[in-house]
């Protein structure tokens, strides 16, 4: 089964780049059949996860190896299991959703590119084993969220959204790399397995609370955590199938996933549990608050999402057993019922056209499916029994209770942030679907019969998994078990059930429920009174604070690369010359005590003596020389005169290439000659002699260079090693080219792509004039035409 | 201009060339030669006869864009990196296939020679690519 799963993930990413071309076949079917890809990983995932023993975590290797200690293996235990679950069913929802939501977006075999290539690299980060690979994925779904979020990219709001969380994840996704970079240096393994097989905590390494501020800073910043929350109500520029997947059930997740994937390795200290509580604590008041405010529905949800992640973040920080498994239980509640909403949101959008709460009522007559399930997922959001939701608010309830010493302030702060989320549950149904009757009716632009069944299959199954999980929260134990016995070595029989009895936490619940109706009933002076915070709040609006400095920061590059760049060739050879002449000058001056051993010249062959005459010769009249051509073709003259030189002294390769390049150099020269303008001497005497002065004390210092290089051995010269090796491990006679294609072939590899880049700097540069020259041309033979066609 | 000698010298050197260049191609591994110095004499080639027939003539001979050629380069040297992964190498690790063909007598290939021809294919093209703009924008020939 496993060896399928690892085959399965590497058909999305084949699904992904050859989606364009399937687009054009399937068209309208692509999302249909691609979402085939996911459902089989489902049920593999899931027949894994039903036969998984309870202590049991396995490797799926692979063959591939990227680098040493780089080798892509799929981790299979309960915590990434539960992940994978969840995302490749959500996925496989999602994607039939979107079959029917995109159809009338251009550009669609993109969007389906983009979103199969963030399915893959999700399913990769939480699968695999390694810890680099799992930087790379994660780094990969950063990318495919930037595309998706920029998705309508003709809209200035939207390219803006999708910068902003690139960035921001982007700088999340170097401290990844950083930290990751760190443990594995301290551990001595990237593997995951590695790390939790032989317990290692880094906890008492003097670069403990670097790596730890690191992780924290990538998870917070991909979980859209405060101060970096607000990327996430912008993503909401995304289409509704993006908000629903990305930026609510999996890929906002990964932060969390991250600090439950390394608290085995970096948890539990003092500074790991307050940064997290404190962080999580203000993220999950404020997105609740935040989310009374807000009129349009993807942004209610959007604010509900972040308000969420801060509880996971939160449980994670309490770190005991009941909060790793209340953090574990409430992201596979969050990811069922808001998965749904969003789903939900794009429906209501697609009948309606507006997402506007208050622009809406009585919805329920024309979309009486898509309204009972999204009672069923707001009642799940509000933490009401049958649902799954209110099993997860009471672990959460539970976990905070038993904190020793910050019960006090945490658990007034949870309730409060969940009474808030119960009013928006109340309120989003009520403003979408109660009728009122003061108002028109809503005219439609589809009867809900006439929407999909692939459209309202995401939400209906959402809903009614969160149903049944509800009513046999047993299903998840096995798995729940698992995943807790990986994070924390913690041997816990978890028993979940929906009713607990009659006790403090259920007290608390109905109290919750209670005020939350309460503070809906009060919902008009409520409201205003967050509106009028949210305008205060504004003075600090962070998404313009944001724009502002990455603005400023870019006028300040723009200004010294000016300042740098000056676009005067004479003056950047100049500085150059001059730069490498003080840095030789010094090296020179250092190196003078070194001993010298003084080996007397060889004699020196005559015809040897007569090209370097030639090709100095050829010099100083390239230098004096009134005519272009003459200058040019003496330079060749002394190009050729070294080549020459080169091949006296056996360098093949180095003479032949010379030869050619400079061919190469004249036939484009020649070339270019008759346009330019005629030689004139502008510059004056002065500056003639500067630079004179500059350019034989440059060929001086060269030369002094080359004389000295001869007489130093700072090392073993590698030549040898080339030599003795070129034939016997890379089976090549010509040292110069095994070298090349072999032992340094990323040096050249390297260089071709510079090459490449310089080329297409060329075509770019003239590109405009190209087209230029065509349309004046075009508009020549018109021109010539034209007194034709009026005789 | 329309001078015959030049033209039939001129279609002669572009098949001499190409001939030349694939020679240093394959001989590289051994001797003198090699995929840099291959792609440059191929391209040395084509800008004779661009310049005796125009860039449009070089343009229809490559079939593709001088710059879809350079991608094609490219995309072989990273082929050639990416081969060694499947066989549980480095990158660009050089991967070896000795056998006996009919008629050839023992083959000894390998991923070095697609290197060497991503090399190959990248210089020519980028050279053209260079020769083919500065043509178009001195409008040489056309």
């Amino acid at each position: 089964m496993g060896n399928i799963l690892t085959i399965l993930v590497a058909l999305i990413f084949v699904a992904a780049i050859f989606t364009p071309f399937l687009y054009g076949v399937w068209r309208q079917k692509t999302g249909l059949y691609l979402s085939f890809i996911p459902l089989l990983i489902f049920i593999c995932l899931l027949v894994e996860a039903l036969h998984l023993a309870p202590h049991e975590g396995f490797i799926l290797d692979t063959p591939i190896v990227f680098l040493p200690g780089m080798n892509l293996a799929f981790r299979i235990d309960g915590l990434t299991l539960i992940f994978g679950l969840l995302i490749s069913g959500i996925g496989f929802l999602i994607l039939l959703y979107s079959a029917k939501y995109m159809a009338k977006y251009e550009r669609q075999g993109h969007f389906y590119t983009y979103l199969m290539f963030f399915m893959g690299s999700m399913i990769g980060m939480v699968f695999s084993d390694n810890l680099i690979i799992m930087f790379m994925f994660w780094e990969i779904t950063s990318v495919a969220s930037f595309f998706l979020i920029g998705f309508d990219h003709h809209r200035e709001k939207s390219r803006q959204a999708a910068l902003q969380a690139l960035l921001i994840t982007g700088f999340g996704g170097l401290s990844l790399l950083f930290a990751v970079i760190l443990i594995g240096n301290i551990c001595g393994s990237y593997n995951v397995s590695d790390l939790l097989r032989q317990h290692i905590h880094v906890g008492n390494h003097p670069h403990y609370y670097l790596i730890l501020t690191l992780i924290i800073l990538a998870a917070i910043t991909k979980s859209a955590q405060f101060p970096f929350h607000f990327w996430l109500p912008g993503a909401m520029e995304a289409p509704t199938p993006v908000s629903a997947y990305l930026h609510s059930a999996t890929m906002v997740n990964a932060g969390v996933f991250l600090l439950m994937r390394l608290y085995p390795v970096m948890g539990g200290t003092v500074f790991w549990k307050y940064s997290l509580m404190i962080t999580g604590c203000i993220t999950m008041f404020l997105g609740a608050f935040f989310a009374l405010g807000q009129r349009d529905l993807k942004r209610i949800l959007a604010f509900t999402t972040i308000s969420a992640l801060g509880t996971m973040v939160l449980l994670v920080g309490i770190d005991t057993t009941d909060s790793l498994k209340a953090a574990l239980v409430f992201f596979i509640v969050h990811g069922l019922y808001k998965g749904g909403l969003f789903m939900v949101a794009g429906i209501v959008e697609k009948t309606t056209g507006t997402r506007d709460i208050y622009a809406l009522h009585g919805l329920f007559r024309s979309l009486p499916i898509t309204a009972i399930v999204t009672l069923l997922a707001l009642v799940s959001m509000a933490g009401l029994p049958p649902m799954l939701g209110f099993i997860g608010k009471e672990l959460i309830y539970e976990a905070k209770m038993q904190l020793p010493d910050v019960s006090w302030l945490i658990l007034p702060l949870s309730v409060g942030a969940n009474i808030m989320l119960v009013a928006v549950a109340i309120n989003i149904y009520y403003q979408l679907f109660t009728k009122k009757k003061d108002r028109e009716d809503i005219v439609l632009h589809y009867k809900e019969r006439e929407i999909p069944f692939t459209m309202l299959l995401g939400p209906v199954v959402l809903a009614i998994s969160g149903v049944l999980l509800g009513l046999y929260p047993q299903m998840l134990n096995a798995l729940v078990s698992n995943a807790l016995y990986f994070m924390g070595n913690i041997v816990y029989d978890t028993k979940l059930s929906l009713w607990h009895g009659y006790n403090d936490v259920l007290r608390v619940s109905i109290f919750t429920v209670l005020s939350g109706i309460l503070i809906f009933i009060l919902r008009k002076p409520v409201t205003k009174l967050i509106v009028k915070m949210i305008v205060w709040f504004d003075i600090y609006h962070l998404p313009t604070l944001f724009t502002n400095s990455i603005n400023n920061y870019l006028k300040g590059a723009a200004r010294s690369t000016n300042r740098i760049q000056h676009g005067y060739h004479r003056y950047y050879l100049l500085t150059f010359f001059l730069v490498v002449m003080a840095l030789v000058a010094l090296q020179l001056f250092r190196m003078k005590n070194m001993e010298i051993t003084d080996t007397a010249p060889g004699p020196v062959k005559l015809h040897v003596l007569m090209l370097l005459i030639v090709s100095s010769l050829a010099v100083v009249y390239t230098v004096f020389t009134k005519s272009r051509l003459a200058a040019i073709i003496a330079l060749g003259v002394s190009g050729y005169g070294i080549a020459m030189l080169y091949l006296y002294y056996g360098a093949v390769d180095l003479a032949i290439t010379q030869f050619l390049a400079e061919t190469v150099l004249m036939v484009i020269f020649v070339l270019v000659i008759y346009y330019l303008p005629e030689f004139a001497i502008l510059s004056n005497k002065k500056t003639r002699l500067r630079d004179g002065i500059i350019s034989l004390g440059i060929g001086v210092f060269v030369t002094l260079v080359v004389l000295e290089a001869r007489f130093l051995q700072l090392n073993e010269p590698i030549s040898g090693f080339f030599a003795e090796n070129a034939y016997t491990m890379a089976h090549g006679g010509n040292i110069v080219n095994v070298i090349l294609v072999d032992f340094r072939a990323l040096d050249t590899m390297g260089e071709i792509a510079v090459l490449t880049l310089a080329a297409t700097g060329v075509y770019s540069l003239f590109r405009f004039q190209i087209k230029t020259i065509k349309k004046l041309k075009r508009r020549g033979s018109q021109e010539l035409t034209e007194p034709d066609s009026n005789n | 201009m329309n001078n015959v000698i030049l033209e039939k010298t001129t279609r002669l050197f572009l098949k001499v060339m190409a001939i030349i260049s694939l020679y240093l191609l394959f001989r590289g591994h051994n001797s003198p030669g090699g995929g840099f110095i291959g792609g440059i004499v191929l391209a040395t080639g084509f800008i004779f006869y661009g310049i005796v027939f125009g860039s449009n003539e070089i343009k229809k001979i490559i079939r593709f864009n001088s710059r879809t050629w350079m991608g094609i380069g490219l995309s072989l040297v990273i082929l050639a990196a990416v081969i060694p992964l499947f066989f549980g190498e480095e990158p660009l690790t050089g991967i070896w296939y000795e056998g006996l063909w009919p008629l050839l007598g023992t083959v000894h290939l390998g991923t070095p020679l697609i290197f060497d021809t991503g090399i190959y294919v990248g210089v020519a093209g980028l050279i053209l690519s260079v020769i083919i703009t500065i043509m178009e924008v001195l409008e040489w020939n056309t």
